[in-house]
């Protein structure tokens, strides 16, 4: 039996090579996701090594817990570093002073975009720098720049700079020096670095303390560096701690290890994905493999194969095939994975080299996925195949479909429960019990399935409707026929690219809806029309002079302008948003929020007001007392609860008078609210806004307009990346789609015989095929859309507590996706169609 | 041609007619060397206008062959085949294949209907193809001569053999084509249905004037046509006019006796 499925598998190596095109596809992803993540940890792993290579014991200040940790920085102070110099065991000691700031680059934008720019201290010891231009800085007003900063920012030495930190406003520097690191790099991880003085960066960075971001130690002659570590912890004090090198190295290593942990959990979903989407398509080419030999199967049958043999055969070819694709798969995933990895590691983390690491787990999950998929795929068609009477060898007769009641009726079922379950999920998570959201999911996931399993009942009516298109043309009408011919078949072609179209097209829905549901709030609630602010991705909280309100507040056809501050402080042992503006009233009604109790039109020096929820977190009302420490302030201060405002997204945390801003980590407003009046025009204004504020890069005037897109942002980028996956099942359904088709052509080679016989040119013979293609294809989009739509819009339901209160249709998408589908469909029918079009008349016609 | 007036059986006057298709030094070899078959040794024949005729001969004897280059399916080695007035010999696949679709039918042994479309599309099925609107009148007369009005709306699955031939013919006639090619109409139906299938296309040679050339290898269905053509070995041995089922017979045995001679030869 094995000698007859060998041969059997020779005689049909086109079929098996595009399916194997489907296994391979899956199990390269999963290779190629595994084997990147393990080399990006092992580069990863080495530039790490680089940091502080070679001191023995580190010193750093311990972060306070209850601020946001990126925003102010606290040292190991001066006093410190002397116990540290004058402790046993000591040899050499280097600092460093190191974190992000802002500069701007020759086009008055900040440079870097989204990676920020660090300031350190020239000659510390977190990484070796070897200079290439000119010298290091010298004097306070001097910066040597890392090679990437001189390329991304268009300076060079000679030039002058401008920086800014949230403690230190715009200052310039000159540029004595460019600086590259070992091994020619211009970047470590691809950021850009400015250098200054010691006590220039201690400005900069702790605003102007004796303080130090990192000490690093060397251990004298003959001291263990456990003897330096004890030593060092018993002088380092209550604020900072102690550890060696080693151990600091394995924290920084488990930091990144969590990032490129995410990445390779991306790509793992993607590799999920088009491993779920083969099963369907390797299921299909064993039913059609087998369709094509019932009568070999039923002859065998006839002369005593028993159907135990029958399935082993079946799954005998299926291991076959899987391991042999499962191998490739494997190869071709490694390579990938190591094409990306050096890829990544030279554009992105500017590694200047990468490594190779390829983990055993990553051959064996990705093998075992390949074979695995592959031989549980064929195990219906193996099981049908062996319940095919031996009669079937002497029946003539073409056979009427089976039925496909069965599957209906579960799909039915399935969908039915799918539907219920998202019914009680959604209708109780309006009442904000989380757990109902679990109900909601698990139903999503049910009407999936359920219609994946129904796409067999809807491919009738829906491919008759979908075939009208052409029905206009006599080969569009056979074509339309053939498409809905055999509903299984089509069905199965079909929801290879139906799952792709809905994964993509629901969460395509539900980030619409976010957009949208973010513009609508504001188009509905604030009455602002303009924003000033800086972008929210910004490495330095992007700030502007308060004095310039006044100019704002001059302009013509300004109603009102309010300055924002911000802070994330710590109210009650807790931390809290804390805004603080000098006009209260009119911020609050320029953001649509509104008083609940205690109206105030201004805030005393002491008062604070706060929105209901935060309040009721914190368990405080109108009248109480509470302590808050700001980031940079030393003491607490009491604040008396002088309102409480309505919940709002844009209003929610507390809000103070400008009293204390200059004990908020940055002393200057972030944003600013202007009301236009209602006959000025809009443009004019921000254009009048705008140029006053032109010697502040890091803020623009925005529109509702802008303003919504800059914080949506993101969600553009997340949309754009989940178009990849459609990517991907597009090429796999195209591979299902050739398939279904050439098995078509091949069984209807009579039929094709005789239409051309009685008078079908090629050309209708060819536009016959590619119809029925396109209306495959456009089926699975047309169910994956609405799927998609479907659950996107229950997602939004789900979610409608928490903002998203608005549906949204992606419609560019949606019709994108259509074009894709016609473009498989199209693709997939190019070789099927020349096959039918160049079918032999005679020996098609001629009877045995 | 006037297609509603009733022919008389023409078959002595068939040299005096004008020939519907005439095939002039017909040669066809299929294969190369030692494996070489010659299908067709110079094969000359005529077939007249509103003429049945059948052509028979032993397996391998080339009569499918033959029908095949008359029909342009197949390609010659050499010789000339014309259809009414036009020379098909040497058109390109886009010239024939429209010549098949205008002037030719086709009746086949396995009834070949799409099985997606009703009896009333398939018989529609020619002039769908060429986008051309059928001649109404035309193709009522057909479906009644066969009776099947009340199988229009039926698939093929849904008729039974007989059902299904006779739709078949239906197809062929159509399109009012200069002649129908039938290859072994009746050899996959019963005695019955054969019967109803044969005195079909007689009648439509009688009362239309259509000209029919029909393979077979049944002495009675041969008995149906004007005029048997015997090929044996790519070559026409004998024609014999108005044929009985005996005369045709006793001609077969003739070259049964003849094979073993006809082998030897080769």
């Amino acid at each position: 039996m094995l000698r007859a499925t060998l041969k059997g598998m020779a005689a049909r190596k086109a079929r098996l090579a595009l399916t194997s095109i489907a296994i391979v596809l899956g199990s390269a992803f999963i290779a190629a996701a595994l084997v990147l993540t393990a080399s990006i940890q092992t580069t990863v792993d080495d530039l790490n090594g680089e940091s502080y290579a070679g001191a023995d014991v580190l010193v750093r200040p311990l972060e306070p817990e209850t601020r946001g940790d990126r925003l102010v920085r606290e040292g190991v102070t001066g006093e410190t570093l002397a116990a540290i110099e004058a402790a046993e065991g000591v040899g050499e000691v280097t600092t460093t002073v190191s974190w992000m700031v802002n500069a701007i680059g020759d086009n008055g934008k900040i440079v870097g975009g989204l990676s920020p720019t660090i300031a350190t201290n020239w000659g510390d010891e977190s990484t070796d720098r070897e200079l290439r231009e000119g010298r290091a800085p010298e004097t306070d007003g001097e910066v040597a720049v890392s090679a990437k900063f001189a390329a991304d920012s268009g300076y060079t030495v000679g030039d002058t700079v401008t920086a800014y930190s949230e403690s230190v406003q715009n200052t310039e520097y000159a540029i004595v020096g460019v600086y590259g690191y070992p091994g020619g790099r211009d970047s470590i991880g691809g950021t850009t670095e400015l250098a200054f003085t010691t006590p220039e960066a201690q400005r900069l960075v702790f605003g102007g303390e004796d303080a130090y971001s990192m000490v690093a130690v060397d251990a004298a002659e003959g001291v263990s560096t456990s003897e330096l570590l004890a030593s060092l912890e018993s002088v380092v004090g209550a604020e900072s701690e102690a550890l060696t090198w080693e151990a600091y190295n394995a924290e920084v290593n488990a930091e990144t290890a969590e990032a490129t942990g995410l990445i390779g959990k991306f790509l793992l979903g993607f590799g999920l994905v088009a491993v779920f989407v083969s099963v369907f398509l390797i299921a299909n080419t064993f039913s059609i493999v087998i369709a094509g030999r019932l009568k070999e199967i039923a002859m065998m049958r006839a002369i005593g194969a028993g159907r135990g043999q029958v399935i082993r055969s079946v799954l005998a070819e299926a291991l076959l095939l899987g391991t042999v694709a499962g191998v490739i798969g494997t190869a071709v995933g490694i390579a990938g994975g190591g094409v990306l990895t050096s890829v990544v590691a030279n554009m992105i983390l500017d590694a200047g080299q990468s490594s190779l690491t390829v983990p055993p787990t990553a051959v064996l999950t990705a093998l075992a996925v390949g074979i695995g998929v592959t031989v549980l795929s064929a195990l219906v068609p193996a099981v049908r195949a062996s319940k095919i009477p031996p009669v079937e060898a002497m029946r003539e007769a073409v056979k009427a479909d089976k039925p496909i009641t069965a599957l209906t009726v579960t799909g039915g079922t399935v969908t039915a429960a799918g539907v219920g379950a998202l019914a009680l999920g959604l209708s109780e998570s309006l009442g904000g019990d989380t757990a109902d959201l679990t109900a909601a999911a698990v139903g999503a996931g049910l009407v999936f399935v359920g219609l994946t399993l129904l796409t067999a009942w809807l491919s009738k009516p829906l491919v008759n409707a979908l075939g009208l298109l052409w029905a206009w043309s006599f080969a569009g009408r056979l074509g339309r026929r053939n498409a809905g011919r055999n509903p299984r078949r089509t069905a199965v072609t079909a929801a290879a690219l139906m799952i792709g179209v809905t994964l993509v097209t629901a969460t395509a829905t539900l980030l619409t809806s976010v957009k949208a549901s973010i513009s609508h709030y504001f188009e509905d609630n604030v009455k602002a029309e303009l924003f000033v602010s800086g972008p929210i991705t910004a490495a330095v909280a992007p700030t502007f002079d308060p004095a310039l309100m006044d100019e704002i507040r001059a302009v013509d056809g300004v109603e009102s302008a309010v300055e924002l501050y911000y802070d994330p402080s710590d109210i009650n042992g807790t931390e809290q948003r804390v805004y603080a503006t000098s006009d209260l009233e009119a911020g609050i009604a320029l953001y649509g929020g509104a008083f609940l109790e205690g109206e105030t039109t201004e805030l005393a020096d002491d008062e604070i007001a706060v929105n209901a929820t935060a309040a009721e977190t914190l368990g405080v009302g109108l009248g109480d007392t509470v302590t808050a420490t700001f980031s940079r302030g030393d003491a607490p201060h009491e604040f008396t609860i002088a309102a409480i405002l309505e919940d709002n997204e844009s209003t929610d945390g507390w809000y103070l008078a400008t009293a204390h801003t200059d004990e908020f980590y940055t002393t200057r407003p972030t944003s600013a609210l202007v009301d236009v009046a209602d006959d000025a025009e809009i443009e004019a204004v921000a254009d009048d806004v705008d140029a006053i504020l032109a010697d502040e890069p890091a803020v623009s005037v925005q529109n509702h307009e802008e303003y919504a897109a800059q914080t949506t942002v993101l969600y553009d980028f997340a949309i754009l990346a989940i178009q990849l996956l459609l990517g991907l099942a597009m090429i796999v359904a195209v591979i299902g789609v050739v398939n279904t088709l050439i098995l078509s052509v091949l069984e209807r080679t009579r039929e094709l015989g005789m239409l051309r016989a009685i008078g079908l040119t090629r050309g209708q013979t060819t536009r016959m095929v590619t119809v029925e293609s396109v209306t495959i294809a456009l089926f699975g989009a047309v169910l994956g859309i609405g799927t998609g739509l479907g659950l996107g819009w229950a997602l939004q339901v789900a979610l409608a507590d928490t903002g998203v209160d608005v549906f949204a249709v992606p419609v560019g998408l949606v019709f994108g996706y259509l074009a894709a589908a016609v473009l498989v469909g199209l693709l997939a029918a190019i070789a099927p169609a020349v096959r039918a079009s160049k079918v032999n008349i005679l020996s098609a016609i001629s009877y045995e | 041609m006037p297609l509603s007036t009733p022919h008389a059986p023409q078959s002595l006057e068939r040299t005096q007619t004008r020939a519907a298709v005439t095939a002039a030094g017909l040669w066809r070899a299929y294969g190369t060397g030692e494996a070489q078959v010659v299908a067709l040794r110079d094969v000359s024949v005529s077939f007249a206008s509103g003429q049945f005729t059948a052509i028979m001969g032993p397996s391998g004897s080339g009569k499918s062959t033959l029908m095949h280059c008359l029909a342009g399916l197949d390609t010659t080695d050499r010789g000339s085949v014309h259809i009414g007035g036009t020379v098909i010999t040497g058109l390109n696949d886009k010239a024939l294949t429209k010549l098949r679709r205008d002037k030719i039918g086709f009746i086949f042994q396995q009834f070949n209907l799409l099985p997606t479309l009703t009896a009333e599309e398939n018989i529609l099925l020619p002039a769908s193809i060429a986008g051309a609107k059928a001649d109404p009148a035309w193709i009522s007369q057909i479906i009644r001569t066969l009776d099947l009005q009340e199988r229009l709306s039926h698939k093929p699955t849904e008729l039974s053999g007989g059902q299904q031939q006779r739709v078949a013919c239906a197809r062929a006639l159509a399109s009012r084509p200069e002649v129908v090619f039938a290859d072994e109409p009746t050899g996959n139906l019963d005695t019955r249905s054969s019967g109803e299938v044969l005195r079909f296309l007689r009648k439509s040679v009688d009362d239309f004037g259509q000209t029919i050339v029909m393979v077979t290898h049944d002495p009675s269905a041969a008995a149906y046509a004007d005029r048997v053509v015997f090929l044996a070995d790519g070559q026409i041995v004998r024609d014999l006019d108005r044929p009985t089922a005996d005369a045709v017979i006793d001609t077969m045995r003739g070259f049964e006796n003849r094979v073993p001679l006809a082998g030897e030869a080769a």
